[in-house]
């Protein structure tokens, strides 16, 4: 403990920065009184710094203590323990560790927590702006670092900036190949991330106004990008998240919530039961979602998808539900099969739920429905008698319908005659049901938006879609769109081509896609940084062991962890290599260096035939006796000599490239002195002349 | 248990410094480099590593894929951080210069000369000699930077400087990089100046300015005083006399006896090192005045001189005594 120790004060201020710095994205998850807590510690460092202020004494730090606790605990009882709760404590921690900062361990320590906080920003989001952001607070934590260990004196912050960005650049590349070569591991024990950011996309059950409110929201649902050559057309992308059965007149709701979380063995021995419950037909799709977080357990897919690849399981109506909440962006694959049949044999219990309704109200729907049915000879004619009577009367299709009764179907059914198509599809299902057809509704995603740049599909928060599976004899579950019928464009074209002149379509995003996609430009560069953003997700955010043993069995074949190790050292030894190349510059040899020890040498070869220079001797003398000793060598010793003397002795008057010159001219005198000696080794005759 | 690690840690260490220092030999100049150069993580150093593997577990954990790639850009700091103190050493070149002898007690002063090519920056560089305060310099504008590291010298005499360990934490102190090098510094150390009251062993009274060297002679004429009886009749200024001025004597004085010698078996009594103190101390307070003196020792004899070079003569005389 160094008790002088004094905190240089270029040091400080690059400390404060980087602790701002990584709280400044936690400041917009963490609690207000969090953030305005960091800020005053922040002060009371400054004031410490500039001697206004103490140092906090011994009772305010068992109060400052006492008051997270306090806080901690309430904030847990509200918020619930989680991630949210743990990032917040980490935070108070790491401000109150600033206050009492006082030695180098603990701004080490305080640096080290910049880390960790750096870390925990990635738990909330990995996109490309986040990992930017990351990168420039690490540069700024190293700028703290360097500042911290730099004299006193020298308080070059400029200089310190650029230092820091250089090792952020140099500390790049071994970064990265650790990054694809480091064995990936499983997490050892899963605890999953629970942050109280709020559920998105669509949720598990429908009233009205609950899809047109996604309607205002053009945020990305998620990304599709199909394996075979030709994705399915637009009319065919119904992205089904969730199967409604039950209906209270107001609202649809799942069947059982506890079957969606039920257990894996369950799970399979279900599976197993409906193996006969569908009949592939037709050619698979198979395509890969990257879903944005939606803090909610299911996931979408097309028609009867099953995954290949990922945690996923199917429930009895063929959603799909993750392991757990999707809390991060989550990477599945899918396979599909667009024309199969399914439950061509209705389970009675699930033909009563399918066609089960309130007992009372929507009268004038009732005997609406029973009418129409029998006017017609089949079932399947009784579904297009429903479509045509929305297409052929005066419906409309809008973001803001006008407000409904108590008896729902009937008011809109007959009075208002406008509604989105949670409208279209509840009320389609009640006739159907009305009509003793099974019906379900299904929400989830219609359409989506080609990305050219990179070939995939967009999705959107807008797209989000309700529409009906009717079960019919022989054919078993089939999906109409009641809204299709209404609006055609909206199926064909998708809901912007459909909404455009609605005012509260995307009112709730003022720059949102469809709203720019009349700027072309503008419109190419959304698209071109979706695509980036999209690549960025496939190719660093996803990467994990499944996709690093992939891309290693495409690369080498047969992987071995020989191999791997034999990668990894390898890789980061050369890397580790070249960026000490960088770094440890070597002293230029000295250009004289080269003359002299060429000289040396030659001298070297005489000695082996007994003309070796004595100590002490100077050149011309030396030159001579070689000569009087060995005439034939008289050219080559004059001419080596004049340069050596030169070098050597008006060393300040050449310059350098001179001197690489004359290293050249020097070097086949070399030669020739060897060659010569080779010829004639008269080495008596040499000794004699000595 | 504490106690015994400390053990094993300082018996490493003393283990490894021992190891360090075979390995030096002396030289007047050093280049640093890959053989002469230690590089350890420091406390700091294993901190960042903690934290590192803290983000690690947690990308594990939680299958964070960039939370891997920060801790990995973490381990790839640390490394840089390696080669980066290690350069800031490499080919660094040191040159002692000759530096002041110094009294037993004081500092000495060892002057080393720093130099590097140019257009090389080498921060926030740590000499020091073991167990002094460093000397923290940069070389930063110049391509050579002087410096100066003090020790406190022990005892009197050829004062060799111990092993010089040139330190850097730079630029991150994560790792500290130190080498240890002899550039063979001497020092002459003189004896430790002891105070004491000087004329009752230079001779005369204490009052040195006057009676200490004014003693009555022939030669050179001082002045007139009062007749005493019992004075010499041809010292009577008699010209005086005749202008009615009373009897005065002419004084003369000697100056032969202004020579000091500082002479060993004056100071009785005292052990070597005493005595040698004493002896320094009159050389110095000497050296202020104007006075010649000289040193007899035992077998060695230094005759009365002044000047700077005289007192750095005798000073060195009394430094390298050897009682035989």
């Amino acid at each position: 403990m160094d008790l002088n120790y004094q905190i240089p004060r270029s040091a400080m201020i690059w400390i404060l920065l980087s602790v701002a710095i990584v709280l400044l994205p936690q400041s917009v998850r963490m609690p207000a009184w969090i953030s305005i807590v960091a800020v005053a510690c922040i002060v009371w460092r400054i004031l410490i710094f500039t001697g206004k202020l103490n140092y906090p004494s011994g009772w305010i730090r068992v109060l400052v203590v006492l008051f997270t606790l306090v806080l901690s605990i309430s904030q847990m009882r509200s918020i619930g323990i989680g991630l949210d709760s743990a990032a917040a404590l980490l935070a108070l921690g790491f401000v109150f560790k600033l206050i009492e900062m006082k030695q180098k361990r603990d701004i080490y320590v305080v640096i080290s927590l910049c880390f960790v906080m750096t870390m925990v920003a990635f738990l909330y989001s990995q996109s490309i702006l986040a990992t930017a952001y990351s990168l420039l607070s690490v540069a700024v934590i190293l700028g703290a670092m360097i500042a911290l260990n730099r004299s006193i004196n020298v308080t070059d912050n400029w200089g310190t900036s650029i230092f820091a960005g250089k090792i952020l650049l140099q500390a790049m590349p071994l970064a990265i190949v650790l990054f694809y070569v480091f064995p990936r591991i499983a997490p050892l024990w899963t605890v999953p991330i629970q942050n109280s950011g709020a559920s998105t996309g669509v949720s598990d059950e429908m009233s009205p106004g609950d899809i047109s409110s996604l309607g205002r929201s053009g945020d990305l649902a998620f990304r599709v990008q199909f394996e075979t050559a030709d994705a399915p057309a637009h009319e065919s992308l119904y992205w089904r998240g969730l199967v409604l059965t039950d209906f209270d007149g107001q609202t649809w709701r799942r069947e059982n919530r506890r079957s969606a979380f039920s257990f894996a063995s369950a799970r399979a021995d279900q599976q197993l039961q409906w193996g006969g419950r569908m009949s592939k037909i037709g050619a698979p799709v198979d395509y890969n979602i990257i879903l944005e977080p939606t803090q909610r357990p299911w996931v979408y897919g097309l028609h009867l998808a099953e995954a290949t690849a990922g945690d996923l399981f199917q429930s009895r109506n063929f959603e799909l539900f993750n392991n757990g909440l999707v809390t991060q962006r989550l990477s599945y694959d899918l396979r599909s099969y667009l024309q199969s049949d399914t439950d061509l044999v209705l389970l009675d219990r699930v033909r009563l739920q399918a066609l089960e309704l309130p007992s009372n109200g929507n009268s004038q729907s009732r005997e609406f429905a029973r009418q129409l049915r029998s006017s017609v000879s089949s079932d399947r004619d009784y579904v297009m008698a429903v479509l045509s009577h929305f297409s052929q009367n005066e419906y409309f299709y809008t973001l803001n319908p006008a407000l409904l009764g108590d008896n729902r179907i009937d008011d809109f059914l007959f009075d208002t005659r406008e509604g989105f198509c949670e409208h279209y599809s509840s009320t389609f299902a009640y006739l159907m049901r009305a009509a003793g057809i099974p019906t379900r509704v299904v929400i989830g995603y219609q359409g989506a938006e080609l990305n050219p740049f990179e070939n995939y599909m967009m999705v959107y928060q807008y797209n989000a879609h309700a529409w009906n599976e009717v079960w019919l004899e022989g054919e078993g579950w089939v999906r109409f769109d009641p809204t299709g019928a209404v609006s055609p464009d909206r199926v064909k074209l998708g809901v912007d081509a459909a909404l455009r002149d609605d005012p509260a379509f995307l009112q709730d995003s003022l720059f949102s896609p469809s709203r720019l996609g009349g700027m072309n430009w503008i419109n190419s560069i959304r698209l071109r940084m979706d695509a980036l953003e999209y690549e960025w997700n496939r190719k660093v955010v996803n990467y994990d062991e499944d996709v690093q043993i992939e891309l290693f069995e495409k690369i080498f074949g047969q992987v071995t962890e020989q191999k791997i190790l034999f990668l990894l050292f390898g890789l980061a030894s050369a890397v580790v290599l070249g960026v000490a190349c960088l770094i440890i510059r070597f002293e230029p040899r000295s250009k004289r260096g080269s003359v002299v020890s060429l000289y040396i040498k030659m001298s070297r070869d005489l000695e082996k035939i007994g003309l070796g220079r004595i100590k002490g001797e100077g050149p011309i003398t030396y030159r001579d006796r070689v000569i009087a000793a060995r005439p034939d060598l008289r050219d080559i010793m004059m001419q080596v000599t004049c340069l050596y003397v030169e070098i050597s002795y008006q060393y300040r008057q050449v310059k350098e490239p001179d001197i690489l010159s004359q290293a050249r001219r020097i070097k086949p005198y070399g030669r020739k002195l060897k060659k010569a000696l080779v010829k004639s080794p008269s080495s008596l005759f040499n000794f004699f002349s000595l | 248990m504490r106690l015994k690690t400390l053990n094993v840690r300082s018996a490493l260490t003393a283990r490894f410094a021992r190891w360090t220092a075979s390995r030096v030999r002396p030289k007047e100049k050093v280049t640093l480099d890959r053989r002469m150069i230690y590089i350890l993580p420091t406390r700091h150093g294993l901190m960042f590593v903690f934290a590192a593997s803290l983000v690690f577990m947690a990308a594990i954990n939680y299958a964070v894929s960039l939370a891997f790639g920060l801790a990995f850009l973490m381990v790839s700091i640390f490394i840089l951080s390696i080669l980066y103190s290690f350069n800031n050493l490499n080919q660094l070149k040191l040159r002692g210069l000759s530096s002041p002898a110094v009294f037993c007690g004081d500092y000495a002063v060892f002057k080393i000369e720093l130099s590097c090519f140019s257009g090389r920056n080498r921060e926030a560089l740590e000499l020091s000699f073991r167990e002094s305060h460093a000397t923290y310099v940069d070389i930063i504008k110049n391509d050579h930077e002087p410096v100066e590291v003090f020790i406190k010298t022990g005892e009197r005499g050829d004062f060799k400087a111990p092993l010089l360990k040139i330190t850097t934490y730079f630029p991150l102190g994560l790792c500290r990089a130190w080498s240890v090098v002899d550039l063979d510094l001497h020092c002459l150390v003189y004896p430790m100046p002891v105070t004491f009251p000087m004329a009752d062993f230079t001779g005369g009274s204490a009052n040195k300015e006057e009676s200490s060297f004014v003693v009555t002679g022939t030669e050179d004429y001082y002045g007139l005083r009062d007749y005493v009886l019992g004075d010499s009749l041809r010292q009577v200024a008699w010209k005086n006399v005749a202008r009615g001025q009373g009897m005065q004597v002419k004084q003369f004085v000697d100056y032969v006896d202004s020579q000091v010698w500082l002479d060993w078996d004056m100071f009785y009594g005292f052990n070597v090192e005493e005595k040698l103190s004493r002896i320094c101390f009159c050389a110095v307070k000497l050296a202020e005045g104007g006075r010649p003196y000289g040193l007899k020792l035992p077998e060695l004899e230094i005759a009365p001189g002044v000047g700077p070079e005289h007192r750095a003569k005798i000073l060195r005389t009394l430094a390298l005594f050897v009682k035989s």
